[in-house]
C-alpha cells in the first residue's frame, strides 16, 4: 500500500498595532532603539494600585483589520487575564482575549498552489498587550548560559491583534503566501507597518501530517500537532515548515507517534527542537478582567471605519491588471505596498505608458531601493518626474540609454528632471551633425547592404533596421531611435 | 483642640484662621504618640509629609487664596493607598520598603481639598483578613476595648478615627473589610456605590469589589469627605460618569414641617432572613431594633424584604470569588520589579523564595485556593458557577430595593471579638462579614454606624441603597443621629432633674 502525507498548517499571528500610546496606558509604543525601561508607567510596570484603561485607537485598528479580513466583529466582548509567571510579564498575567474574541469566521485569498486563489479562512482576532523583553548576557542572548538577564518593559503593554488562521494551509509555500498576503493587507489599512524584522508581525504556526491511502484517500492516521514558534522571516516560515513536516512524516514512517507540543525553530542551524509537552502545557487560569468593561463597538463606529477603508489591495490588483494590461506577475510587484501602488499610478498618471512604467519601476526604481535600503518614501525621484522621463521615452524623445543617464543622474546627484535632461543634453547631448556623421559612416561601411535596400531587395525592411541598429551603436545608445529613421530615410532619399 | 473635633469644624475653624494647620497636626502627633504603643494602629507615620502640607496650607491660606472643603483635617489612609514617595506596604512583608512612585486619586484629592494625610493605617496583609491580626507587622488593639479586635481589614484605620487621632480616614471595602471594622469600634462607615470613587492608587485585592471608602466620627463628616472623594477619574475604567448630588445638604438639618419628620415618606425595609436567626448576637439584635425606633420616629414607613439567596449564598459565593481575584492580583509579586526579591539561582526559585517569604500565611492560603479555583478543569464548576449565583444575588437585591428605599440590617452578627479568638479558624472568622458582602457583591452603597446601647461593646447597623444611593444614606443617618441626640438630651435632663 503506497502513503501519502498530507501536512495540515494552521497560523497564529501576532500583528503590532500602530498606535501612538500601548494598550491600556498612555505610554509610548515606540520602543526600537529606547533606553530600557523608558517608555514605562505604573499601569505598564503592573505597580500596585495601577489600573488599565483601553486605548481607543487600538480598538478601532482591529476591527479595521477585522474589516479587511471579512470577519464577523462583536460590541461588547470582553477582556481575560492569561495568568502565567515570567520575568517578562510584569503583573503575572497577560491581558487578552478567551472565549469572546472581538471578531471572528473572516477570511483572506491567497495564491493557492495549485494556481488558482484559495480561501483561507479566519478563525478570530482578538487584542491583546504584547510582554516585555528579556536580554540575556550569553552569547548567543539566549537564556541558556546566561549569568544575568535583564528586563525591559519599553515594549511591554504595546498593543496587539493576534489573528488566528483555520487550518486551511496545505503547504509552506502556501502559508507563505497567506504570511505576505496579511502583510499587505496590514499595510494596505494601515493597522501595523508589518515589519518581520522589527516583530511587528510575529508567526506561530500549528503543523500536522495526516497519513492516508494514496490509492483510496482513506486516513489513516491524524498526527497530533506541533505549534512551531520563533520564526522571524518569510523565508524561516518556509524553512521551518519544511523541515517539521519533513520530521513528522519521517517519524510516522519509522512507526513513530506524534504528541502535541510546542517546538522552537532554530534559524541558524535549521531545526526545530522541542520546547514542552502536552504535559508540561500552562494552564492559564483565565479570569474576565475585572478592571476592563466590556469593549464597545458602536453601529456608528463601523459605519465611520468601514467608510475610511481604503481600496483592498487584491481590489488594486486586480484593477491594475484590467486598467493598464498589466501582467498578474507585475500587477503583484507593484501593489505590495499601498505606497509603491500610489507610486506607479502617480507616474502613469503624469502621462507615461502604463506598461513602459510598470517596467521602470518594477526594476529602476526598486533596484535604487534595493541598493540603498530604503522604502519607496525615500525614493529620490519623484513620481511625476519618472512619469515625464517615461513618456519622452514613449513619445522618442529620449533613447533607453539617455532615459536610464537622465534616471542616473536624479538618482545620484539629486537633480531634478529638467537639469538632468540639460546635464545629458537634447538627444542625450547628440547633435543632429553628429548623427549624420555617424549614419554616413556606417553606410559608407556597408555598401553591399546599401546595395540591396537601393536595389528594392529590403522588401520587409529588414536590411534598414540592421542599419538603424548599427548607426544607434554608433552613437552608443543615445540617439533616439525616430532620430535614426530619420536621418537614415533622407540619406537614402539623397541617394536615389 | 479636643480629640472630638470633627472634620467639618476642623476645616471651618482653619478656614476662619482660628486655627492653624500646623496645630491639628501637633494634636495628630501627639495623639498618636501616646495611644500608639498600646494600639498600634498605624504602620507609617508621615510626620516629615505632613509638616510641609500644613505649611504650604497656612501660606496659601495667608495669602488669602480660598480654602478647600478639609483644610487642615488629618486623614489616615490604610496601607494599600498609594501616597507618592512614602512606604506603602499592605501591611506585608512583600512591600515592606517599598516607596510608592506615584500618588493614588484618593490622596491626589485629598491634598487638593487641603486635608493633611498623616499616617498610614494598619491592616490585613494585603486586606486578606477580619481582624488585622494578619498585618506582618503586628496586630491592632480595639480602642474600646484593647483584648478585642479592631475588625478588618481596615483595623487601623478604624481604630485610629475610634480613639481619635484624626477625624476622617479612608480604606478599601471589599467584601465589609471597611464596614465591619466600622461596626467593631463604633464609628461611621461609608461604602459608596462601585465605580463613584477612583480606584486608582489604590492596591488591589478583588477589583470587582474593592471600594474605597469612608471612616469618620460623624455622618457630616462622611459625607464631607464624600464630597470630596467622589466623581468620575478616567483612570479608573470602573468609574462612572454622572452627577452627584449634593451630599451636604443631604444631611443638614432640615427646616419647617420635615424637621421633626425628616423620613417621612420614606420605606425602610428589614430583611426577612435575619429575622430568627441564631447567629445574630442578641447586641446586634437590639442595635438593629433600637434603629428601627428611631427610623421610625423619624416618619419612616418600615417594612420587610425576603433576599434568601443572598443570605443563603452570598458568602460562599464571595469566597469563591475574592479567591479567584486575589490569587490574580497577588500574582504580580514575584521579586522581580519592586518589593521583596529573594536571592536566587533561577528564575522558578526567585519566584519561590520571594512568594515563599514575602507572603503571610492567610494570604497564600486565598492565593493558593482562587489558583485552584481558576484552574481550567475547574473553572465552571467553581468560577463560573460564583458568578452566576453573583448575577442573581445581584437581581434580588435590585428588584427589594425596587421596592423600598433602604435595606437595614446588623452590620456584623456579633460585636468585636476577642484577639486570638479565631486563630486558624478562617471560616468561623469570616462568618463576621456575613451581612456585608451582599453590599460588595452587588456594588450598593451602605453605610453603618453605632447603635450599641450605651457603656456597651459597638454594634453597627447599616442601611444599604440602590447604587448612587448615597444620598438617601447620608440623609436616614443623619435623620439617626438627631433622634438619638434629643433623647439623649432629654436623658440628661431627665438625669438632672
Amino acid at each position: 500500500m503506497r502513503h501519502v502525507y498530507t501536512p495540515v498548517i494552521g497560523l497564529e499571528i501576532h500583528v503590532q498595532l500602530a498606535t501612538e500610546s500601548k494598550l491600556f496606558c498612555p505610554c509610548s509604543t515606540d520602543y526600537i532603539g529606547a533606553e530600557p525601561n523608558t517608555n514605562v508607567c505604573p499601569v505598564c510596570l503592573g505597580l500596585p494600585g495601577a489600573l488599565p484603561t483601553l486605548n481607543a485607537r487600538a480598538v478601532e485598528l482591529a476591527v479595521r483589520a477585522a474589516m479587511g479580513l471579512s470577519c464577523e466583529i462583536h460590541d461588547g466582548t470582553i477582556f481575560h487575564r492569561k495568568h502565567y509567571f515570567y520575568a517578562d510579564l510584569p503583573k503575572a498575567y497577560q491581558v487578552s482575549q478567551y472565549d469572546r474574541p472581538l471578531a471572528d469566521r473572516g477570511e483572506l485569498y491567497i495564491s493557492g498552489d495549485g494556481g488558482s486563489p484559495k480561501r483561507i479562512g479566519i478563525t478570530r482576532l482578538h487584542l491583546e498587550e504584547d510582554a516585555g523583553k528579556l536580554v540575556h548576557s550569553a552569547a548567543d542572548g539566549r537564556l541558556e548560559g546566561a549569568r544575568e538577564s535583564y528586563a525591559d518593559f519599553n515594549r511591554g503593554g504595546v498593543p496587539l491583534a493576534e489573528i488566528v488562521s483555520d487550518p486551511d494551509i496545505g503547504s509552506p509555500r502556501e502559508a507563505r503566501e497567506y504570511v505576505s498576503a496579511l502583510r499587505r493587507l496590514v499595510r494596505y489599512l494601515g493597522v501595523s507597518d508589518g515589519d518581520m524584522d522589527r516583530g511587528s508581525m510575529r508567526v506561530d504556526a500549528n503543523v500536522s501530517v495526516v497519513k492516508s491511502n494514496a490509492d483510496t484517500g482513506e486516513i489513516l492516521y491524524r498526527g497530533d500537532r506541533a505549534e512551531i514558534k520563533n520564526m522571524n522571516s518569510l523565508r524561516s516560515v518556509e524553512r521551518a515548515l519544511e523541515y517539521e513536516i519533513r520530521r513528522q512524516r519521517a517519524t510516522l514512517e519509522s512507526g513513530g507517534t506524534l504528541e502535541r507540543e510546542t517546538r522552537h525553530w532554530n534559524d541558524g542551524e535549521g531545526v526545530t527542537t522541542s520546547m514542552r509537552s502536552k504535559e508540561a502545557a500552562l494552564d492559564y487560569r483565565c479570569l474576565p478582567d475585572p478592571d476592563l468593561g466590556p469593549i464597545e463597538v458602536s453601529r456608528e463606529m463601523l459605519d465611520a471605519i468601514r467608510s475610511s477603508l481604503p481600496e483592498m489591495p487584491w481590489e488594486r490588483e486586480a484593477r491594475f491588471i484590467g486598467d493598464y494590461s498589466l501582467s498578474e506577475v507585475d500587477a503583484a510587484v507593484l501593489v505590495e505596498t499601498p505606497a509603491l501602488a500610489d507610486y506607479y499610478e502617480r507616474c502613469v498618471r503624469s502621462g507615461a505608458s502604463p506598461l513602459r512604467a510598470s517596467n521602470w519601476v518594477r526594476t529602476e526604481v526598486l533596484r535604487v531601493l534595493n541598493e540603498r535600503g530604503v522604502g519607496i518614501e525615500e525614493c529620490p525621484v519623484r513620481p511625476e518626474e519618472l512619469g515625464l522621463l517615461v513618456s519622452m521615452l514613449d513619445e522618442g524623445r529620449a533613447s533607453t540609454t539617455v532615459a536610464k543617464e537622465i534616471f542616473g543622474l536624479m538618482v545620484d546627484r539629486g537633480l531634478s528632471l529638467q537639469e538632468a535632461t540639460d546635464r545629458c543634453g537634447a538627444h542625450g547631448g547628440l547633435s543632429q551633425e553628429d548623427l549624420e556623421l555617424a549614419a554616413k559612416s556606417v553606410l559608407d561601411a556597408n555598401p553591399d547592404v546599401l546595395a540591396e535596400i537601393m536595389g528594392g531587395r529590403d522588401l520587409k525592411g529588414k536590411k534598414r533596421k540592421f542599419i538603424c541598429g548599427l548607426v544607434m551603436k554608433e552613437t552608443r545608445g543615445r540617439a533616439t531611435p525616430g532620430a535614426v529613421e530619420d536621418v537614415i530615410a533622407r540619406f537614402l532619399e539623397g541617394m536615389e | 483642640m479636643q480629640l472630638s473635633m470633627t472634620a467639618a469644624e476642623t476645616a471651618r475653624r482653619v478656614s476662619e484662621g482660628e486655627l492653624r494647620p500646623l496645630e491639628t497636626v501637633d494634636v495628630f502627633m501627639k495623639t498618636a504618640r501616646e495611644r500608639e504603643p498600646n494600639l498600634h494602629a498605624l504602620l507609617a507615620v508621615l510626620e516629615e509629609r505632613a509638616g510641609h502640607a500644613a505649611e504650604r496650607l497656612d501660606a496659601s491660606l495667608s495669602r488669602g487664596e480660598g480654602p478647600g472643603p478639609l483644610s487642615g483635617v488629618p486623614v489616615v489612609l490604610d496601607d494599600g493607598i498609594c501616597v507618592r514617595g512614602t512606604p506603602t506596604t499592605c501591611a506585608s512583608r512583600m512591600l515592606e520598603g517599598w516607596i510608592a512612585p506615584y500618588d493614588s486619586a484618593a490622596s491626589e484629592m485629598l491634598d487638593s481639598s487641603g486635608a493633611i494625610i498623616c499616617a498610614k493605617g494598619n491592616m490585613d496583609e494585603f486586606s486578606i483578613g477580619c481582624s488585622t491580626e494578619t498585618s506582618a507587622f503586628g496586630a491592632t488593639a480595639n480602642p474600646c476595648d484593647p483584648g478585642r479586635v479592631p475588625g478588618g481589614s481596615a483595623g487601623g484605620c478604624a481604630a485610629a478615627v475610634a480613639a481619635g487621632y484624626a477625624p476622617l480616614a479612608l480604606a478599601c471595602d471589599t467584601g465589609g473589610s471597611l464596614l465591619q471594622p466600622a461596626s467593631y469600634c463604633g464609628v461611621y462607615g461609608l461604602r459608596p456605590t462601585y465605580g463613584l470613587v477612583s480606584r486608582w492608587g489604590v492596591a488591589a485585592l478583588a477589583p470587582s469589589m474593592d471600594q474605597l471608602g469612608i471612616l469618620s466620627r460623624t455622618v457630616e463628616d462622611a459625607a464631607l469627605a464624600l464630597s470630596v472623594i467622589s466623581g468620575h477619574d478616567p483612570r479608573d475604567a470602573m468609574s462612572s460618569p454622572g452627577d452627584r448630588p449634593d451630599y451636604m445638604a443631604a444631611v443638614a438639618v432640615p427646616d419647617g414641617k420635615d424637621a421633626r419628620r425628616p423620613l417621612a415618606g420614606r420605606r425602610i425595609a428589614t430583611v426577612a432572613e435575619m429575622r430568627g436567626g441564631s447567629d445574630l448576637a442578641g447586641a446586634c439584635r437590639e442595635a438593629l431594633d433600637r434603629t428601627l425606633a428611631m427610623l421610625a420616629e423619624a416618619g419612616a414607613e418600615l417594612v420587610e424584604v425576603h433576599l434568601p439567596l443572598s443570605f443563603n449564598h452570598g458568602l460562599a459565593c464571595y469566597q469563591v470569588l475574592l479567591a479567584a481575584e486575589a490569587s490574580s492580583s497577588l500574582a504580580r509579586f514575584d521579586g522581580v520589579r519592586h518589593g521583596l526579591s529573594a536571592e536566587a539561582d533561577s528564575l522558578n526559585s526567585l519566584y519561590l523564595g520571594t512568594r515563599g517569604k514575602g507572603f503571610g500565611r492567610e494570604v497564600k492560603r486565598v492565593a493558593a485556593a482562587g489558583t485552584y479555583i481558576l484552574g481550567s478543569d475547574r473553572y465552571e464548576d467553581c468560577y463560573l458557577r460564583a458568578s452566576n449565583v453573583r448575577r442573581r444575588i445581584v437581581g434580588e437585591l435590585l428588584d427589594a430595593l425596587a421596592g423600598c428605599d433602604l435595606i437595614a440590617l446588623p452590620t456584623t452578627p456579633t460585636t468585636a471579638f476577642r484577639r486570638g479568638e479565631f486563630d486558624g479558624d478562617y471560616f468561623g472568622m469570616s462568618l463576621s462579614l456575613s451581612f456585608t458582602v451582599q453590599a460588595s457583591l452587588a456594588g450598593l452603597p451602605a453605610l453603618s454606624f453605632n447603635a450599641a446601647g450605651a457603656g456597651e461593646l459597638p454594634a453597627g447597623v447599616q442601611l444599604i441603597a440602590p447604587r448612587r444611593g448615597e444620598a438617601g444614606l447620608l440623609a436616614a443617618a443623619a435623620a439617626i443621629e438627631r433622634v438619638r441626640a434629643s433623647r439623649d438630651e432629654a436623658g440628661e435632663r431627665r438625669s438632672e432633674r
